[in-house]
């Protein structure tokens, strides 16, 4: 193969407009989920998340019942459906027993039962697949506005209030004694990550686009001790893993969605084990002698002998 | 007149309608390092929680200058318990520091020279200048605690409340601890300390509050802690059921 029918080989998915629309899609989806997903991590709603994914389901089969397949409609639908979970959530667990986490699990297990029951109602076919991995290849000039939108109001935002999220993240108790409106920023954390996720239903759809909250940030999680390098760089790698999922999945013939994730997932894997300061492998390879204290302690006593001993003396 | 710094009147605070402080009253101006002892559940923590404005009191209020918790709340450092803190969280003790100027700083200014320099103020003032790039975990104990002092000092804050500091620390973070909290007083600050340990009293703090659900002594070490005080706050036991004796 010549080096330009190589790059003509290469450049082939940018011939069609359906494969220039789901790149941009997905780098768009890519970047806003791995940004918003630093905070996610950072507060442990992973899991959190992952029900409300699930609870949108409810709302997208209402949304399809009454009027059909509009992105608009089921955007609307799946916010309500996620919202009603989360709200509903919080009161259980105020007015109860319950804790958090049993009182959010319930509900929404219940509400992806009623959304599978729904479905069987609507005229359109919804498709469960579809629900859960999207269809990045059918992505229509209308979805990669809402797209555009989404990523413009959920970066705008956490970029104005970085400052007090990252205290509220940080120590929600003494945010809260210092003035911040922490309760505020819960919330609004909650509505971009349901944004999020209802957002790229249509291109991503949720399995996905949890993945790309998730994955990505808990890699940079794994590489940084900053708390921006974990923002920009979850943001980067959510862009980098997707686009280059899609096109892995181009040449390849294989599900676009699952090669996004694998791809991310191998992303994570090799931080896991990799990574300079919390990697597997140097946790293996650390002298176990020198430990930071001890080290401190000899530091102390030897002011003016830099010379540290090494395990061969 | 100047209205002392911290003045708690009539204090009463509640956890599900069972009172944990009745009618509080103390007074305290600018320049102390004061320790506050009392048995287990005398409400040391619900006093130092309320000062620093988490907990709501059921009557009476805090003053701090003449005005409102909220409206001073910036210039009131409440130090966390140890087991609050995420210690893997993504922050170098410089990070931290920084954290303390951002109410100055406001939502999008840039650090000028001035918060620069708060920043390294405080880092030297705390003896915490090699550690500034390492993340907060991988600091000793007794680093932690100045870590988080540090940051307060870069808040500019006037009060400063602790929550048992001293809990698992060996003595040399004891000893700088200590230290810290010397040069803190000696910046004309207020320092309200929770300790459970009475002997060393005399070695840390210049004056006393003695609590056992309500305010048993305050005032000078001796004054304070003398056998009278504790015998009334440890040996006519209300809460400590184990030495109370009655009729015997």
């Amino acid at each position: 193969m010549t080096p330009t029918s190589l790059i003509s080989h290469l450049l082939e998915p940018f011939g069609y407009a359906f494969m220039q629309r789901a790149l941009l899609s997905c780098a768009l989806i890519g970047f806003t989920n791995g940004f918003l997903g630093t905070f996610i991590i950072l507060r442990r709603q992973a899991l959190l998340a992952d029900a409300l994914s699930h609870s949108l389901l409810p709302g997208v089969a209402v949304a399809a019942i009454f009027v059909g397949l509009s992105p608009g409609g089921l955007i609307l639908g799946g916010l309500i459906a996620a919202l009603l979970v989360a709200l509903g959530g919080q009161m259980l667990a105020r007015n109860s027993r319950l804790k958090d986490e049993t009182a959010v699990a319930s509900l929404y297990i219940v509400a992806f039962a009623v959304g599978v029951v729904l479905i069987r109602f609507s005229r359109v076919k919804v498709d469960l697949t579809h629900f859960l991995f999207g269809n990045i290849l059918g992505v229509s000039d209308g979805d990669l506005w809402i797209s555009y939108l989404t990523a413009f109001i959920t970066l705008t935002s956490l970029a104005v209030f970085q400052r007090p999220l990252l205290l509220t993240l940080f120590d929600a108790t003494v945010a809260h004694a210092s003035g911040i409106r922490v309760r505020w920023l819960e919330t609004g954390l909650l509505a971009l990550t349901v944004l999020g996720l209802v957002a790229s239903l249509q291109a991503v759809g949720v399995l996905l686009s949890l993945g790309l909250l998730i994955l990505p940030a808990a890699t940079a999680y794994l590489l940084t001790d900053s708390f921006p390098r974990m923002l920009w760089g979850g943001a980067v790698i959510g862009l980098l893993g997707s686009v280059s999922g899609l096109f892995l999945s181009f040449f390849a013939n294989i599900p676009s969605g699952p090669c996004i994730i694998l791809l991310l997932a191998l992303f994570l894997g090799t931080a896991y084990i990799f990574s300079p300061n919390y990697g597997l492998l140097t946790s293996l390879l650390r002298k176990r002698h020198f430990h930071e204290e001890s080290l401190e302690r000899w530091d102390g006593h030897q002011e003016h002998d830099h010379r540290f001993p090494t395990s061969k003396d | 007149m100047i209205a002392p710094l911290l003045k708690v009147e009539d204090l009463t605070v509640c956890y599900h309608r069972v009172p944990a402080i009745h009618h509080l009253n103390l007074t305290l101006e600018a320049g102390h390092c004061v320790g506050i002892f009392g048995p287990n559940g005398a409400g040391k923590s619900t006093l130092l929680k309320t000062i620093a404005g988490l907990l709501t009191p059921e009557t009476g209020g805090v003053r701090i200058g003449g005005k409102r918790v909220e409206e001073r709340a910036s210039r009131i450092a409440y130090l966390p318990q140890r087991e609050s803190v995420d210690w893997d969280f993504p922050v170098t003790v410089e990070g931290l520091v920084e954290m303390g100027r951002y109410h100055q700083v406001g939502l999008f200014g840039n650090f000028s020279i001035g918060d620069r320099e708060a920043v390294r103020k405080a880092l030297e003032l705390f003896k915490l200048e090699p550690f500034a790039k390492r993340q907060i975990k991988a600091l000793s104990g007794g680093q932690q605690q100045r870590a988080f002092l540090a940051r307060a000092w870069a808040q500019a804050a006037d009060l400063y409340l602790l929550d048992e500091p001293f809990a698992g620390l060996d003595r040399t973070s004891s000893k700088a601890l200590a230290e810290a909290l010397q040069t803190l007083k000696q910046h004309g600050k207020l320092i309200l300390v929770s300790h459970h340990a009475l002997s060393e009293a005399s070695n840390l703090f210049d004056s006393a509050i003695l609590l056992n659900g309500e305010l048993v002594s305050i005032g000078s070490i001796q004054e304070a802690l003398s056998p009278l005080h504790l015998e009334c706050a440890y040996g006519t036991a209300i809460y400590s059921g184990e030495h109370h004796h009655p009729g015997v």
